[in-house]
């Protein structure tokens, strides 16, 4: 019998999840940054400062961005990194990809690096990055550990791992609310702007079936970080796990 | 957000100033402040400072408790050897790595009282950075230790607190 994962609520065979993820995507990258801002009401973008804010990232400094769709981390990385740095924004998806290389020409950037790749085999050398982000992107990982482990191969000691991703509302009344704006509002703005409700369906159910701040914690720890911990943002909607590499 | 901002301000100053951090890499310091239940760990690697809530299962190098004074008075340069010597600081440890994480912590220019404030949503931290602007005043014109007044000031604060310059106009 063929192993299953999870693909938002539906069980679907291990294989089939990276294409159902890419298919959503690729039907998204259109309008990911307008849907981005109307789903958060535009709290992405203070979730995003924040996660940058503890970076500690420094001038000269080598970033890896996972998942880094339009670009938005990359574009403040290659701020704080300067010439003497380097960032690379990294997305397995093409379509994503090339909203993001658009969307940093449009900010007059063309020293960041584009690399197609699959965060369960990063094609960079061990020990090469000072900073490694993914934003929003672990949760359509099908094999979460095996990306955690080459996030902690491609750190240099040292190095510090950033997961910012949607998690668990801390607070039960702030849950009810946000469980009835997100499987009932969601799907339909996803509809009247990009014309696709089951993408933003399927990112209602994924939400809930991604592990919660504790438990990736533990999943961060077990994959070699020595230091792991998390900040929730917004009662936990979305937490910043920041982890380090000793 | 506190350890946040301490570790934000400390990585700007050493990067700012090419800060050689080789002395104290990969080596943790413990703070521990029990009046306030504060404890902070700041672990060295990759040339930046972090500031965490556990060491985990990292070896803790040397750690340091303080009362609110002397954690002040770390920051704003007190010399660990006259803490120690007035009993104002316990540290288990090497001296020297601590010396020189206080040292890096004095020459951040971190603005200490007002974290704490923030940190104990009260104004202690405020009376009591007054209270050592003051006495750094007096002390300098009469050319005795820092160290040695601000304890006597606590003291003075904590049996007769009218006299003291803390609450000074409040009791």
């Amino acid at each position: 019998m063929a192993k299953t994962t999870h693909f938002g609520y539906k069980e679907v065979d291990i294989e089939k999840k990276q294409g159902l993820v890419k298919g959503v995507f690729d039907s998204v990258a259109g309008k990911y940054d307008l849907m981005n801002d109307v789903m958060s009401m535009g709290t992405h973008r203070l979730w995003k400062n924040y996660t940058i804010a503890s970076s500690n990232v420094k001038e000269g400094d080598h970033v890896l961005d996972i998942a880094g769709g339009t670009g938005d981390l990359a574009i403040k990385f290659r701020k704080k990194v300067g010439p003497k740095g380097k960032v690379i924004l990294s997305d397995i998806n093409d379509s994503m990809l090339f909203e993001g290389r658009k969307n940093l020409l449009n900010h007059g950037i063309i020293d960041v690096d584009f690399v197609q790749a699959n965060a369960e085999s990063l094609p960079f050398e061990d020990n090469t990055f000072d900073c490694v982000s993914i934003a929003f992107g672990l949760r359509n990982v099908t094999h979460k550990d095996l990306a955690l482990k080459q996030m902690h191969r491609v750190l240099k000691k040292g190095g510090t791992l950033l997961i910012l991703e949607f998690s668990k509302v801390e607070n039960q009344m702030l849950e009810k609310i946000y469980d009835l704006y997100s499987f009932n509002l969601i799907p339909k703005f996803g509809e009247f702007f990009a014309n696709d409700e089951d993408s933003y369906q399927y990112l209602a159910e994924s939400i809930r079936r991604h592990p919660d701040q504790e438990t990736l914690k533990n999943m961060v720890l077990d994959a070699g970080f020595e230091f792991c911990e998390y900040h929730n943002l917004t009662g936990g909607i979305v937490a910043l796990h920041k982890a380090i590499k000793a | 957000m506190f350890r946040l901002t301490i570790e934000k301000s400390l990585n700007h100053f050493i990067s700012a100033n090419n800060t050689d951090l080789t002395h104290i890499d990969n080596k943790v310091v413990s703070f521990r402040v029990d009046e306030i239940d504060l404890t902070l760990f700041f672990l060295c690697l990759n040339s930046r400072i972090f500031v965490i809530d556990s060491p985990q299962d990292k070896k803790v190098d040397v750690s340091l408790i303080t009362n609110n004074a002397s954690f002040l008075a770390i920051f704003k340069g007190a010399s660990l050897e006259e803490l120690l010597e007035n009993e104002d600081i316990e540290i288990n440890g090497s001296v020297n790595t601590a010396q020189q994480l206080a040292s890096l912590l004095s020459s951040s220019s971190i603005d200490i009282e007002e974290l704490i404030s923030q940190y104990t949503g009260d104004i202690v931290a405020h009376q009591l950075g007054q209270a050592f602007r003051q006495i750094k005043k007096a002390t300098i014109k009469n050319d005795s230790s820092i160290i040695s007044a601000l304890k006597d000031e606590i003291t003075t604060a904590l049996i007769a607190p009218s006299r003291s310059k803390f609450f000074k106009g409040r009791v």
